[in-house]
């Protein structure tokens, strides 16, 4: 039942995707175009401590880090596809570096070791003027331009974002079914006895920080040309934290917890937006209530509801999506 | 088959004179969206531009409104993002505005104003910071003189009334500040003013207790303070702590109500040069303030009258150019000086350059019993 479900919701999904800008205004389909992008760092952000319970709070930077390779090279002229290549890798081996703490520290301490790489990245862009344009940011990159398909409407913009939100979830979906996703799983669930069961539990652990930075780079990538401003406050420690209650709201470990995260954060404001003042009271008021009943966000309430009436089978720690903090 | 075009071509003329009278409604009001930033950091200041443009719209509309159509202002939070804001301008055009007021802080302002320069509407901005009327954006005017203009109108004041030999600068490192930092760096290398302590401070700093003992330590002779309103004040409280009796010299906001209000005595005898002063002893101003006051049931700063003269001079342009023409708009106010006695609307005569920079006169300001006093006023330049 289950199995033959799956691929006809991805399908409607996919088509409500492709026409949710239709016929809509051009504020909304960037607030959409920006909901996906923050959708492929919460992903990034999902792997590292959803699936092998790494906490970082320094999503931002890494999507800083893309976003600032990102500019720096369409500015000099060189085209989008190589400047994101060079965005995800900068932010791959960054992650690779950031992963080596946390094979010494864990929990809290580690929380503290990712929100001070966040500052120093926020330091770093403001102070290094030369670099960065320091807090006046840099400005006036081009939107990707594919020949036939040129991207600087908000529309092409929204369908390049969707794209490559399909490509890298796609890509996603196979790193958690693949041995690596069972090891982050086994890493998240128990280590020693990871270890004990041959997974180089070293090597996961920094390949799940460089992997969920590199997404974080992508994002980067792909807000420099939708923006097309970038300074160093939208990559403060605070944009960190909103990624985190991201993926925390939309379900830590589940594979659509990010997407459903990003919209909860994203676009829910906005369309609390027509009861003016009171907006961001009962937006926080819904995320207090959404924590305090289901702390496994959004995709583990509706799962928690299925179980009541349709009770299934108790799965094993590392088989089953999700996981609580 | 029949039917079902007849009822197809129904719906049709059903939707077509729909939009139809939509459009027609629209047509009878002007849209004059106010995109400010009502949460977060820039909260004072935005709620106030907010609350001041807000007065000259009930008062026009109350008046008559613009050529015959009323004023509809709709508030959009930015929540102090810039991110957020760039969506919200482009959402004000959606919806079909004239012109947009706002945004206040800078950081914001530089990036949505490429949207509305896309567009083609004229933007309000409340916005100081020097790089906003230097990207040659045909469309964006400010509402009060950018630090370019304000920080020199010191140099005076440093020079020959205190007569300084060293000073040292406080500055919140942001665009803002930074913007300000730089102008005012050029300006003592100009006049020969030695800088002997020059210290950055983060936006929403809660200690300044290094950074006071830094300039007490340095020698400097007065401080020039440059920071935003709740950082001033904590600023003003620690120097008061730690005995600091050289001048401080702000601009804009050290002597703003805000700033007094929340550093207590702290800020007595702290000086400012400000375009705006809301304790100008100027009877236009006077009045507005206690409008504000009777309505609100609380003091104003300056961003209050920036939101004010802000939607009247709209007002008074496009009357001028006797239509709704947002590119008219802006080749109007180019260039344009509106004389206060004749347009009451903007309290003092303000001119705008090419570049949308304003020019008014301005004020030097002192704290006294715990107000804002006018000591002196700088002619526009």
């Amino acid at each position: 039942m289950k199995r033959r479900l799956t691929p006809i919701l991805l399908v409607v999904g996919l088509a409500l995707l492709i026409v949710a800008p239709l016929g809509q205004t051009d504020y909304i389909k960037y607030i959409l175009s920006s909901w996906l992008i923050f959708a492929i760092a919460a992903m990034g952000l999902n792997l590292t401590l959803g699936y092998a319970g790494q906490i970082s709070l320094a999503q931002a930077s890494f999507i800083g880090i893309g976003a600032y390779t990102t500019a720096l090279l369409t500015l000099a002229g060189v085209p989008w596809i190589p400047s994101m290549l060079a965005a995800m890798a900068v932010s791959f081996l960054v992650g690779l570096a950031l992963g080596f703490p946390a094979l010494r520290v864990q929990g809290h301490f580690l929380a503290f070791v990712t929100l001070a790489f966040n500052t120093l990245f926020y330091l770093v862009a403001r102070n290094e003027d030369w670099l960065t344009g320091g807090p006046y940011g840099l400005s006036g990159m081009p939107r990707p331009d594919f020949w036939l398909f040129d991207t600087n409407q908000n529309l092409p913009f929204y369908y390049f974002t969707l794209a490559v939100f399909v490509v890298a979830a796609a890509l996603m979906w196979g790193i958690v079914r693949s041995p690596w996703g069972r090891a982050f799983k086994g890493l998240r669930e128990n280590p020693i006895r990871a270890e004990s069961l041959g997974v180089d539990t070293r090597r996961i652990t920094l390949l799940a920080f460089a992997i969920g930075s590199a997404y974080g780079g992508l994002a980067g990538a792909l807000i420099s040309p939708l923006v097309q401003f970038i300074n160093p406050d939208s990559f403060a420690l605070v944009q960190s934290i909103r990624i985190l209650l991201m993926v925390v709201v939309g379900g830590a470990g589940f594979f659509f917890g990010p997407l459903f995260g990003a919209a909860m954060v994203i676009l829910l404001p906005e369309f609390l937006r027509f009861t003016e003042g009171y907006y961001l009271m009962i937006y926080a008021s819904a995320v207090i209530v959404l924590m305090v009943f289901c702390p496994s966000g959004l995709i583990g309430a509706g799962q928690a509801l299925r179980e009541r009436f349709r009770p299934g089978h108790r799965v094993r720690g590392d088989m089953k999506q999700g996981s609580q903090l | 088959m029949k039917r079902q075009q007849f009822l197809a071509a129904a719906a049709l003329f059903a939707t077509a004179t729909l939009g139809f009278s939509g459009a027609a409604s629209a047509q009878e009001v002007v849209k004059i969206p106010c995109v400010c930033e009502l949460s977060g950091a820039g909260a004072v200041s935005g709620t106030n531009y907010r609350d001041g443009a807000r007065m000259a719209v009930d008062e026009i509309n109350a008046a008559g409104g613009i050529l015959g159509r009323k004023i509809v202002m709709t508030d959009m939070d930015t929540q102090t993002d810039p991110q957020t804001s760039r969506a919200l301008v482009q959402k004000a055009i959606d919806s079909g505005a004239y012109a947009i007021m706002g945004t206040v802080y800078s950081g914001s302002t530089i990036v949505n104003m490429m949207v509305a320069q896309r567009a083609g509407i004229v933007q309000m901005t409340g916005s100081e910071a020097p790089n906003i009327t230097e990207r040659g954006n045909p469309y964006i005017f400010r509402t009060s003189s950018g630090a370019q203009k304000g920080v020199p109108a010191l140099t005076a004041y440093f020079k020959d009334q205190l007569k300084v030999k060293k000073i040292a600068v406080e500055w919140v490192n942001n665009d803002f500040g930074k913007g300000g930092h730089d102008v005012f760096r050029k300006e003592m290398k100009r006049v020969g003013i030695d800088v002997v302590a020059d210290v950055p401070s983060e936006q929403g700093q809660a200690d300044f207790s290094a950074d006071v003992s830094k300039i007490k330590n340095s020698g400097a002779q007065a401080v020039f303070v440059y920071l935003n309103e709740e950082e001033d004040a904590r600023f003003l409280k620690e120097a008061k702590k730690q005995g600091l009796k050289v001048p401080l010299v702000g601009e804009v906001t050290l002597t703003g109500q805000k700033v007094i209000d929340l550093a207590g005595g702290a800020a007595e005898g702290a000086f400012a040069h400000v375009g705006l002063a809301t304790s100008a002893p100027i009877p236009s101003i006077e009045k507005f303030v206690a409008k504000f006051k009777k309505r609100y049931g609380r003091d104003t700063d300056h961003n209050g009258i920036k939101g004010y003269i802000g939607i009247y001079a709209i007002k008074y342009a496009t009357e001028m150019i006797g239509k709704f023409d947002s590119k008219a708009l802006a080749k109007k106010l180019h260039g344009l000086t509106l004389d206060a006695s004749k347009y009451p609307g903007m309290l003092l005569t303000t001119s705008w350059d090419q570049h949308g920079e304003l020019s008014r006169e301005s004020f030097m300001t002192e704290v006294k019993n715990g107000k804002q006093v006018v000591i002196g006023t700088v002619p526009a330049n």
